[in-house]
């Protein structure tokens, strides 16, 4: 099988997703190909923070300066994705007082509003600080949803006429002599959204530009094309608390630093994190001290989270790049500045761009040097207007908010099915159909998860992420198997079980990591039920499911009264 | 939460107004939802969500710009067996408590018939001092199956049930008129909590427990006192409970400073004290109060030999009784006290009619809206109460002790007030 495209990106994390988007706006006929669900790589692996610039504001200004615009414009595009927070650079008494100035002065010589609380000020704002905390800067920091914001960036870029492939890998690079022309695709399961049971089928995207856009992996792809990309995967942890012990996103005002930032993120808030080199992006260590010395250390400034329960802990792995001979050996210190290889100016490979580094704070700011810079490679005159026109589903968001129907639905549950849907609410909240709660924890509704299988067919991870199904304190012990029979009739028993099983999976990929405390009940409970009511520590080879089969009675009959 | 000391800043006041950030309460859930199957409300009630979402659910939810609780936290009726259920320790019932006291005072109209209904309930013991002051026109008055069918129309009080009768005399006017105490000890103290409905509609009880007590000689206490707060957190009018507690648990920690311990004889009053308070107070004396307070026979029991008093006595003026064990006592571990105190009289059984709530829950069960399935959760104990021989009732919480009566037509007895007769050798009041 073999299509033609004008621009084909590898990668659907932020940076391509909002690449696909630009260009679809200006008109380019493009393509989207990702190996897994959109997010699959750093993006849907990072603790969710909308920067407001000031953790740049000492060290790297030019950093801070583009945050705190993009932090405007995403507030402003993407209202259904962010929550404005806030947040605290909460100086201890160990910390410098020299720092705190600076900190400040940064953020002021930044454009970032920053103002000194006084510690009893900064623990009305949140009352579960340290009590012997000396002061605090505050600045709009905010909290952002990186899946829903990809999805609706690939939503738009779809709406303007661009084919979004997921579960696509790309297996190699076309070349012609020293040109890029496009890539062959391994489809899982044929194109379009994931279907189980389908074959999978390997296809050829011819494409007058290639960008690559595979963030950790994008080394890999480069070597398809015979160029060398430095990337230096770095690893960090992210630790999921089972409540919001904070409304704010509260930052350590210290020079850079492990564990030193909490990010009210949902219903949790997610402690981060570490930075470490490591060989390879797709295996690495991922180790119990590290969960540990996010607790600890966080505990300082927030003493509730060394009791508070965790309900699993993540890493993922930052694509940072540095250029050729710069020689840095402490990961904290690559710049987070983002690059964009036009490999024809530096490798004498035409028809391939790739963009490394960066943060997703300013993910939309990198998608439109791109696509400013294919659009010139291509002929292509139509300026950037992402900055202006709203992600779909936050259009008119005012309007919504004031329109008060809760579908029927119990307050919380509408509330957080409205933020999460935005201006799809009406829309999907608004069946004739009944409409239970099929995960309480996060408060989902059936409709909210059919919609999203709409979108993501069988694939129930995307769908989690679509709609924070299982992402709660059961970690999906309760939900799973609600979420997957939604997928039936329309997908058979079989593929619906297959579904199921994929997503408890990855569901305890990361809870395996909090397994103490409560969150071991929690596990054990989970394992208790399933394996009592549904058989799911056995092996469905030695059941003889043949005896459950025809009109006679089961065991279970207690034999015949007396009075019969 | 109290913000009486501003200076002592305490991290559970996250919220505005003062209300108390119990989403960490929901760390301990892990929704195996033994709460909802032991919800008296949820088993007859299809629309009642039950505690796991009243209480860690709805919390987790919660942020803290945004607090609007769901309307179904006024269909809780406060009978806090999801505590007991609980095999994890969630704070459901403070949880509840403060939801509710949320629901009120930001979701409800103050102009609501609904808001003043709750509030006059809440307030039984503001209505009670007025009506007891001419009790035989009140009763009259409020017996008037006209003034019932207004009050269920237009107030939402059920007309289904007759208004409790208010005493001729009350407690302390017959405490006051007796001289108060009459044993003095130095050793032997305590400071009585009788609560509003046995001082305006049961004196009986109160007179009983002054009796059992003295005849163990101890000096008794009768300070001034404000109602529990039971129905006042039950309606979600904390900013009254608050008030209410904030006195009693004055007037109480000065008499605990004189080595008195306080105890109760209805079982709702004894679990405020003891549970509600701390949870949702910080008054200075609090925790002091708490740690005090008992409810009265199971007080006897740690410090006397009431079972050896009982078993010596050989002649009993009283009949078998069909004995109710409150939730609020259930609560608090005293649900097999009464059987197994009186199973030490030779010629008085009480029989136990099981373990289901009586339905009524304070003034759940008096709202119109509710009093249909305040009376299908008490089916299950007017069933047993049928079946079981004995024609009198038995029970330690005043409003159970109505239901019991409302569902059987059984007069219907507090446990004291078999003590007193088995003990002071007097009749059994009709």
């Amino acid at each position: 099988m073999a299509t033609t495209t004008e621009v084909l990106v590898i990668g659907g994390g932020s940076t391509g997703a909002g690449i696909a988007r630009d260009l679809a706006m200006r008109g380019v006929d493009v393509t989207l190909v990702e190996q897994g669900n959109l997010t699959h790589g750093t993006t849907g692996r990072m603790h969710g923070l909308l920067h407001s610039g000031g953790r740049y504001a000492v060290a790297d200004q030019a950093s801070a300066r583009e945050c705190i615009e993009e932090n405007r414009v995403l507030r402003d595009i993407a209202g259904h994705c962010v929550e404005m927070t806030g947040g605290l650079f909460v100086k201890r008494p160990e910390d410098t007082d020299e720092y705190f100035q600076e900190k400040l002065q940064g953020c002021r010589e930044c454009g970032i509003p920053a103002e000194v609380l006084s510690a009893a000020e900064a623990r009305e704002v949140e009352p579960y600080l340290a009590t012997d905390i000396d002061k605090a800067i505050e600045v709009p920091d905010g909290a952002v949803d990186p899946f829903r914001l990809v999805v609706a960036n690939a939503v738009s870029a779809e709406e303007h006429g661009a084919r979004i492939e997921t579960h696509a890998e790309v297996v190699d690079l076309l070349t012609d002599g020293d040109e890029v022309t496009g890539a062959r695709v391994q489809h899982d399961s044929g194109p379009g959204k994931r279907e189980h049971g389908l074959p999978g089928e390997t296809e050829d995207i011819h494409a007058e530009h290639v960008v690559n856009a595979a963030g950790a992996w994008s080394g890999q792809l480069g070597e398809m094309a015979g160029v060398d990309v430095e990337v230096r995967p770095s690893k960090g942890v992210m630790v999921v608390m089972n409540v919001r012990q904070v409304d704010t996103v509260v930052n350590r005002c210290k020079p850079k630093g492990d564990a030193d930032i909490v990010v009210p993120h949902e219903t949790t808030a997610i402690l981060g994190t570490t930075d470490e080199e490591v060989e390879d992006p797709e295996d690495y260590p991922e180790e119990g001290w590290e969960v540990d010395h996010m607790i600890d250390e966080l505990s300082e400034l927030v003493p509730i989270l060394s009791d508070a329960r965790t309900i699993r802990s993540f890493w993922g792995v930052r694509p940072l790049y540095e250029p050729p001979d710069t020689g840095t050996t402490d990961p904290t210190d690559i710049t987070r500045d983002f690059f964009l290889l036009d490999h024809a100016d530096r490798d004498g490979v035409d028809g391939l761009t790739t963009v490394v580094g960066g943060k997703f704070t300013t993910y939309r700011m990198m998608a439109e040097d791109v696509t400013d810079h294919v659009c010139d490679l291509l002929g292509v005159r139509a300026s950037c207007t992402t900055a202006d026109e709203p992600l779909p589903g936050s259009e008119n968001l005012d309007r919504l908010e004031s329109a008060m129907d809760d579908y029927g639905l119990r307050s919380p549950v509408a509330r957080r099915s409205k933020e999460r849907l935005g201006s799809y609410a009406p829309e999907v909240l608004g069946t004739d159909e009944p409409n239970p709660v099929l995960c309480e924890c996060e408060a989902v509704t059936r409709a909210e998860v059919q919609h999203a299988i709409g979108q993501a067919g069988t694939d129930l991870n995307a769908v989690r992420l679509r709609t924070r199904a299982s992402m709660g304190n059961c970690q999906g012990g309760f939900c799973c198997h609600r979420v997957a029979n939604e997928l039936h009739p329309e997908y058979d028993a079989e593929t619906a079980d297959a579904s199921l099983d994929e997503l408890w999976q990855e569901r305890w990929k990361g809870h395996r990591h909090a397994l103490w405390g409560e969150q071991l009940s929690q596990a054990m409970l989970n394992h208790t039920l399933h394996a009592t009511t549904w058989n799911r520590d056995g092996d469905d080879a030695d059941v003889d499911w043949d005896a459950f089969a025809g009109p006679t009675r089961t065991a279970t009959d207690g034999g015949s009264h007396d009075r019969d | 939460m109290s913000t009486d000391n501003e200076d002592d800043f305490e991290p559970i006041q996250v919220f505005p107004e003062g209300d108390a950030d119990l989403r960490p309460g929901a760390d301990s859930c892990y929704k195996c939802s033994t709460c909802d199957s032991s919800c008296p409300v949820a088993e007859v009630d299809d629309d009642f969500p039950g505690p796991k979402f009243q209480g860690p659910e709805q919390w987790r939810l919660t942020r803290k710009e945004d607090q609007e609780i769901d309307d179904s936290i006024m269909k809780c009726s406060n009978c806090m067996r999801c505590d007991g259920a609980c095999p994890s320790d969630v704070p459901l019932s403070q949880m509840h408590n403060t939801a509710r006291a949320q629901y009120v005072e930001e979701s409800m109209s103050k102009l609501s018939v609904e808001y003043w209904r709750n509030r006059l309930l809440a307030n039984y013991g503001t209505m009670a001092r007025f009506g007891s002051m001419f009790p035989r026109l009140t009763n009259a008055v409020m017996g008037n199956s006209l003034v019932q069918k207004l009050n269920d129309r237009f107030v939402g009080i059920t007309s289904e049930r007759d208004f409790p009768e208010f005493a001729t005399e009350t407690f302390r006017e017959w405490w006051a008129d007796r001289g108060g105490a009459a044993v003095e000890s130095d050793e032997k103290r305590v400071a009585y909590f009788h609560g509003d409905y046995a001082n305006y509609n049961t004196p009986e009880v109160g007179k009983a427990m002054v009796r059992v007590f003295e005849h163990f000689g101890y000096e008794v206490a009768v300070p001034e006192q404000r109602c529990s707060g039971t129905p006042m957190f039950a309606n979600g009018m904390l900013d009254d409970a608050r008030r209410a507690a904030r006195f009693n648990v004055e007037t109480f920690a000065d008499l605990v400073d004189d080595d008195y311990d306080i105890v109760c004889s209805c079982t709702s009053c004894s679990m405020a004290l003891r549970q509600e308070y701390p949870e949702l107070f910080d008054f200075d004396d609090t925790e002091r109060v708490s740690a005090h307070t008992y409810d009265a026979v199971e007080y006897l029991r740690i410090h006397e030999d009431l079972d050896g008093e009982l078993e010596a006595v050989d002649d009993v003026d009283a009949p078998d009784f069909a004995y109710h064990a409150p939730c609020h006592a259930r609560n608090q571990g005293l649900d097999g006290q009464t059987t197994a105190v009186l199973s030490n009289l030779g010629d008085v059984d009480a029989h136990d009619v099981g373990e289901s709530c009586s339905g009524i829950s304070g003034t759940y069960g008096w709202k119109s809206e509710n009093y249909d399935a305040s009376m299908a959760i008490g089916e299950e104990m007017f069933e047993h109460m049928d079946e079981a021989e004995p024609e009198t009732g038995l029970t330690e919480c005043p409003t159970c002790a109505m239901q019991m009566e409302h569902g059987s037509d059984y007069p219907v007895k507090h446990t004291l007030q078999v003590l007193e007769a088995a003990l002071t050798d007097r009749p059994l009041p009709a």
